[in-house]
Formats: structure tokens, C-alpha cells, sequence
């Protein structure tokens, strides 16, 4: 189980467990439908705890930027360690259309400067 | 100092994997059985009588030889490696060869070894010791001699594995400590401004130092918070697919952690090699010089850089 928290127009997943693909799937569901009911503006999901982050989990991961984007939300992952990120990057599993960022306070400052750049005039 | 002396010789012993598994094993190696122990015991008599004669020997050996001089110079080394030689031979014929035995050997032979003596020096003097014992036991004309001889040169040969081996492992550590400062000083990660980190590649890049280079990166970028890495390969002469492949990794993996990354100094022949081997340069973000790199980095940092004027002027002069 992934607790999936609002935070004023952002809502932050933080993964603290390797995930089944069940829990990925699950938690994919509910980031979509709270991102409608919140009326959310950005998603951070936090992977600082994994050790790991495999083909699936990477898969959902992009599932649910893309669809977040499609129902008005960036999406920042935020957290990968070094040693995932060499694994990832070994196995060919690039987030290359989705934002990164070091950690929470990274991700958070990155949300608000893409909706500042969003502003008209 | 005793205290601390002993626990040196115990770690070298676990280095060296000097179980009293592995001495026994060791012992299997030279065939030195129990029948064996009970010829060299019988030998102790001779021994001790002739004890200072064969340290002797020993001594003088070393001492025609220049290799030795480090050793045989020093009046305060030399004395203290005689009175082991002599404790060497007397516990030779012991009859005990267990884990105290090897310590002691060890002993010796570290202050070989710091006293910078060669391993030929070595095996040279030692056999002029067997010699010395050999020709003690035959004059003497006992029964079965050559066999209490050759028992005891089994343990000889025994002595002289370990003894080699510490030689050998000493002579192995400065190689070990001087590879390790190099691969410290070869990839250093500099931070320039806050969340900005300066990464100078100099000399020949293989494999192995472009994994090095990977991790101190990564790990760097973790401990100062970077956002903005400039790479700089001005001082690189060549880069091969290998290598580029493994850089792009870099690039990707900086990535993922949040970091973006400058690749500045590309020289005209690495550029065009790049381009030859068909590798995707579009996946670097590059600068042509360093000057450039730092520039657009505190660009995206949201640096500006102000020259007052005046004050140049007057810090100038």
C-alpha cells in the first residue's frame, strides 16, 4: 500500500516498500482518480526508499505521467539513488519524458517553477 | 608498543589467510608428517651447539652481498634480526609448529621486508644456512643422517614459503596503496557554486576509470544537492565507443537523479571520432569550452554575473 497525500494542488506518493505489480497497478488507479477529485496540479512520487526499480515498475511509472499530464498534472519522480539510477540506466530504463529531481524539496520547487513558467504574460 | 606490534603480525596473518588450517595444508605441501617432527627434535643438540656458528653464516652471506646492506648497515636492525634468526633456528627444532611458530616467522620476515631486502638476498642466505645445519648433522655421522637432514629441510622450505610470501605481500601493499591514490586523484568532483559541480577529466579514460568516474559522480551529486554538473574532457585525447557509451550511462544516470549535465572541452578529433563511431551526440548537452560550460550552468542555477566597472579598475591597480 502506497498513501497517496495531498498537499495544497500536489499530491506525493512515497514509496516505501518494493511494490508487486498489484500495489503498482493500484497505485496507479488512485493517483489518476485523485488527481481528478483534487483537482491536483503536479504528482511527486517518491522512490528514495527502493533499491530497486525494475521494467514494470518504470512502465507504470511513465503510465501514470502521461496520464497525469493528459488530466493537468507534471509529474516529478523524485529520490532514485545512485546505485538504481546505474542499474536503470544499464538495463536501457531511461525516464527520458518524465522530470527527476534529488529529492522532495527539489521536486517541490521544480512544480512550482514549471507552473509559474505556465503563466500568461 | 609490544601490544600493538603483536596485533600488526595477527592482521598480516588473516591477510595472508594463515589459518591453522591453512598451516597444516602448508605442511601437507612439503610432506612434513610426525615422523618428521621427531627427526628434526633429534637434531636439537646439534643445533644448539653450533647455534652462533650458523647465525653466523647466515650474517656473513648477507653481509658479501650489496643487496643486503640495508639490512646488515644498521647496527640496530641488524641485532635485532640475528637474535630472530637465532630464536628462528633453536625453535626449529622445537618440535612445536603451530600458530606462534608462524607468527614468529612473520616477525621476521617483516623486518625483512621493511628493511628492503630482495627475495633472492633471501633464499640465498637461507640456503647457506640448510647448508651449514647439513654439514653439522653429516660430520657428525649418526644413523639415518640424511634422513634427519632432509626432515628438517622440509620444515626449512616450509619456513621460507612464509617467509616469502610476507615479502612478497609487502612488496604487493605499496603497489596497492599507490594504485588506490591514483584512482582518488584521477577522478575528483569539484563543486564551482551551490548545486554546481565541476567534473575535470585529464589523461587516458578506460573502462574501469569511467565506471570510477560514474560513481564518485553519482555519490557526489547525492552529498552536495547538485542540479548542474559540468563535465569537462578538454584534457581527454581520445574517447572510444566504449567510453562515450559509458558517459552517455553518466549523463542518463545524473539524470535520473535530478542532476543535468554539461559536457564542455569536446575537441575537433574526439568531436568528429564521436561522430564517426555513429554515437547518439545529441543525447550530450555540450558546451564548446569550460568557460561556457560554468556560464550556462549558473544560467540555469539562476546565477547572474555582475563586473562592476569601477571597482575593477581600482582593485586592478
Amino acid at each position: 500500500m502506497v498513501p497517496v497525500l495531498k498537499y495544497g494542488d500536489t499530491l506525493v506518493a512515497t514509496i516505501v516498500a518494493a511494490l508487486s505489480d498489484e500495489d503498482l497497478e493500484q497505485l496507479r488507479a488512485e493517483v489518476i482518480d485523485k488527481v481528478g477529485r483534487f483537482r491536483a496540479r503536479g504528482v511527486i512520487i517518491d522512490v528514495t526508499a527502493l533499491d530497486v526499480l525494475d521494467s514494470f515498475a518504470t512502465r507504470t511509472i511513465r503510465g501514470i505521467a502521461s496520464t497525469a499530464q493528459l488530466r493537468g498534472a507534471d509529474t516529478v519522480v523524485v529520490g532514485i539513488q545512485p546505485d538504481v539510477a546505474v542499474a536503470m540506466v544499464q538495463l536501457g530504463l531511461t525516464l527520458d519524458d518524465i522530470e527527476t529531481a534529488l529529492d522532495m524539496e527539489d521536486g517541490m520547487a521544480l512544480l512550482e517553477a514549471r507552473r509559474r513558467s505556465r503563466r500568461v504574460g | 608498543m609490544q601490544t600493538v606490534r603483536q596485533s600488526n603480525e595477527q592482521t598480516l596473518m588473516r591477510e595472508l589467510g594463515l589459518s591453522s588450517q591453512n598451516i597444516e595444508r602448508r605442511k601437507r605441501f612439503v610432506a612434513f608428517g610426525p615422523e618428521d617432527v621427531a627427526r628434526v627434535v633429534a637434531l636439537k643438540p646439534v643445533v644448539v651447539e653450533h647455534v652462533d656458528e650458523l647465525v653466523q653464516t647466515f650474517f656473513q652471506h648477507l653481509a658479501s652481498l650489496d643487496e643486503a646492506k640495508a639490512l646488515t648497515s644498521n647496527h640496530e636492525v641488524a641485532d635485532r634480526a640475528r637474535t630472530m634468526k637465532r630464536e628462528h633456528l633453536l625453535a626449529m627444532t622445537s618440535g612445536t609448529y603451530d600458530a606462534t611458530y608462524v607468527e614468529q616467522r612473520l616477525k621476521l620476515g617483516v623486518l625483512y621486508a621493511r628493511a628492503g631486502l630482495d627475495t633472492r638476498v633471501v633464499m640465498g642466505a637461507f640456503q647457506a644456512i640448510i647448508r651449514g645445519v647439513g654439514d653439522r648433522v653429516m660430520r657428525d655421522g649418526t644413523r639415518d643422517a640424511f634422513e634427519r637432514f632432509s626432515s628438517f629441510e622440509k620444515l626449512a622450505y616450509f619456513d621460507i614459503v612464509i617467509l616469502l610470501d610476507v615479502l612478497v605481500y609487502e612488496r604487493e601493499r605499496t603497489i596497492r596503496q599507490q594504485s588506490e591514490a591514483i584512482r582518488e586523484l584521477s577522478t575528483p568532483v569539484l563543486q564551482v557554486r551551490d548545486r554546481m559541480l565541476l567534473l575535470p577529466l585529464i589523461g587516458v579514460i578506460d573502462t574501469h576509470r569511467a565506471q570510477l568516474v560514474t560513481d564518485g559522480l553519482l555519490r557526489a551529486i547525492r552529498a552536495n544537492r547538485a542540479r548542474v554538473v559540468v563535465m569537462d574532457v578538454t584534457g581527454v585525447a581520445t574517447i572510444d565507443s566504449k567510453v562515450a557509451n559509458h558517459l552517455l550511462q553518466t549523463v542518463s544516470a545524473a539524470r535520473l537523479m535530478g542532476a543535468y549535465v554539461i559536457v564542455t572541452g569536446l575537441s575537433s578529433d574526439v568531436a568528429q571520432s564521436l561522430v564517426a563511431l555513429g554515437i547518439e551526440v545529441s543525447r550530450f548537452n555540450t558546451v564548446g569550452d569550460l568557460q561556457g560550460g560554468i556560464e550556462e550552468a549558473e544560467k540555469l542555477l539562476g546565477y547572474e554575473l555582475v563586473q562592476h566597472v569601477s571597482d575593477r579598475k581600482a582593485r586592478v591597480t
